[in-house]
């Protein structure tokens, strides 16, 4: 389903807004996950619907347990959907086989975790450049240079993450998530493990990442101060999408 | 890239890169130092046979390439009537017993003069020849080993030996008596294990031993040439069976360090591969990865493996004079192969459970 949407266009410095129809760049649709507990299904996602546009950051809210880390591993294909459609920029993830979704998911997904998730052996210079490396494209340096300076890590490419702070290995792995500029950017409470300064920090990052680039950002959070730096907020409950009311 | 972060990783964890690495050179040094060791010391003992400079060797028919495991049951007159055929210039008589109490040797009882004949005779670095029944001659090797002097008494078959002269090595075996007194002792008189044969000229050495053949049809009638190529582990039996057994003893050995090592490994790090599937990882590039790391830990223990075969050979020869070690680049090159395939199909299942991993499991692995 196409939608009218306004579109900012602040990057040519035209002040009227113009309007587009736009395809959404993730559609959810009817979406069921069960897990197996022995003989019991279990399920963690009732049928879920949910469309976001491409430049759009939206913020997923919910009590734990709700079922917000299953669709956001649904949406980056880590997870199959036992019913329903999930199209990731026209691309079905649950039609599928394992060795397509993880193609899509090298070129089109990019994830930031909670527990930041680096690999300890890798500096942060190695751990970003090992996402390019997998992308396939091998070590872009003027890409890899951009990011870097964005997200202020230049000073921090020869440590590994047991040297950094929590803040700091977070911005490590905003940069790996969006080095190989993948359409949509999945982030699983990615302020869970940070103070708040180093939380205002990410966000402000992942903000400036959504406005000034048009990265589509997906974000889980229980944090209700983080839902501020986003155009939309979501609420869950029991498995199921409970309203997808604009932010103030 | 995957090459920094192969190299990384494996130095991740240095303590159990060590062990690993150390169970690849026992594994390497043990493939080499017991193919070394086998193959040497057959090696030694055919060119020492060699060294004697006879043309042919007679024994008897059942008699094995050992040649101290023949007993002695060939009349000594049969030289006699060798001697008498045409194009034999000396022919030499030699008893040989082998010896088990205090260290493994074959006692060459030889006849002095006829042995000299065949031999040119030895070279002697200390004292002089055989003159009375109870003089014993050894090699340098082995007086080393045993620790024994010219003049020495050598206690050897219940009986006293006085050490009469040290001879270079290379010549025959190690230990030599008066062929006689061996023949009392062991209760062979008049027996010979072997006769050795010096033809006038060496290119008379096929008719020479057509006509031994023709005289004695039922014995074993050898070219000294080849008993060189018969001197090899496939031509004695069992022995290849036991070299086998302890190459795959060896390879079994670091198959299964490696195999836990990478076993745990994988437990270790199931959240980066988590990461690395959430990054796009295909489960070939995850048991690449693996399986490249597994190689460069391999060629490292090969490497120490190489070095420790050296130091495990110099440390035997030195508390072992009479030993010999043959490391050839061949063996070092099939010991390393042989490690690396083992190494690979030890991590074989770790790599392949790791890229079948479920990538949410894996993230929230503590």
């Amino acid at each position: 389903m196409a939608i009218t949407v306004t579109i900012r266009t602040n990057s040519t410095g035209n002040a009227e807004p113009e309007l587009k129809t736009l395809e959404p760049i993730l559609k959810v649709e009817n979406v069921w996950k069960l897990y197996h507990a022995g003989k019991v299904e279990v399920p963690a996602l009732r049928g879920v619907n949910l469309d976001v546009l491409p430049g759009e950051a939206v913020a997923v809210m919910g009590p734990s347990g709700c079922g917000k880390s299953s669709l956001l591993y649904v949406i980056g294909g880590l997870a199959t959907a036992s019913r329903g459609k999930v199209l990731v920029d026209g691309n079905d993830l649950v039609a599928m086989g394992d060795a397509e979704r993880t193609k899509l998911r090298r070129h089109k997904i990019g994830f930031v975790f909670q527990r930041f998730n680096l690999l300890p052996a890798l500096t942060a210079k190695g751990n970003i450049a090992i996402a390019q490396y997998i992308h396939g494209d091998g070590f872009d340096p003027h890409r890899f240079e951009v990011v870097t300076k964005m997200l202020g890590l230049e000073g921090r490419l020869e440590h590994r993450p047991s040297e950094m702070s929590g803040g700091e290995q977070q911005r490590v792995a905003i940069a790996r998530a969006i080095i190989n500029e993948p359409k949509i950017l999945l982030a699983d409470e990615p302020t869970g493990n940070l103070d708040t300064k180093n939380s205002e920090i990410v966000l402000e990052m992942l903000r400036r990442l959504n406005k000034d680039l048009g990265q589509t950002i997906v974000m889980i959070t229980h944090n209700p101060e983080a839902t501020t730096y986003f155009d939309r907020v979501v609420h869950m409950r029991d498995g199921v999408i409970v309203d997808g009311v604009p932010a103030d | 890239m995957m090459g920094q972060f192969v190299f990384r990783n494996l130095f991740h964890r240095p303590m159990r890169t060590l062990i690993g690495v150390i169970a690849i050179a026992v594994e390497v040094t043990l493939v080499i130092v017991i193919v070394g060791l086998t193959s040497g010391m057959l090696q030694e003992t055919a060119k020492r046979i060699e060294g004697i400079g006879a043309d042919i060797m007679v024994q008897p028919s059942s008699s094995s390439v050992f040649l101290g495991f023949s007993g002695a049951p060939m009349p000594i007159k049969i030289g006699d009537k060798v001697h008498e055929l045409k194009y034999v210039q000396y022919v030499s008589p030699a008893l040989l017993q082998f010896n088990t109490s205090g260290g493994v040797e074959t006692i060459w009882g030889i006849d002095p003069v006829s042995f000299r004949q065949v031999s040119n005779g030895f070279v002697f670095l200390e004292g002089h020849d055989m003159e009375g029944p109870d003089d014993m001659l050894i090699d340098d090797w082995q007086a080393k080993a045993k620790h024994v002097r010219l003049g020495d008494t050598y206690p050897l078959l219940n009986h006293n030996w006085k050490v009469a002269g040290i001879v270079e090595h290379g010549k025959a075996g190690r230990i030599f008596v008066p062929i006689t007194t061996l023949q009392e002792l062991v209760g062979a008189r008049d027996k010979a294990t072997i006769f050795l044969v010096k033809c006038t000229r060496p290119e008379h050495t096929p008719d020479v031993i057509a006509e031994i053949k023709e005289l004695l049809p039922t014995n074993k009638v050898v070219p000294v040439k080849e008993y060189m190529s018969l001197m090899t582990s496939t031509n004695i039996p069992a022995l290849q069976t036991f070299i086998n057994s302890m190459i795959a003893l060896a390879v079994s050995i670091g198959l299964l360090v490696i195999f836990l090592s990478m076993y745990t490994t994988v437990l270790e790090r199931t959240r980066d591969i988590g990461v690395l599937k959430s990054l796009g990882a295909s489960k070939f590039m995850i048991i690449r990865a693996l399986l490249a790391e597994t190689t460069l830990l391999c060629l490292l223990g090969i490497v120490a493996g190489i070095g420790l075969s050296y130091v495990v050979r110099a440390g035997f020869l030195s508390l072992f004079p009479t030993l010999s070690i043959l490391i050839t680049a061949g063996w070092v090159l099939r010991a390393g192969l042989i490690a690396i395939v083992g190494a690979l199909i030890g991590a074989s299942y770790p790599a392949w459970q790791a890229s079948r991993k479920d990538a949410v499991e894996a993230l929230a692995y503590d």
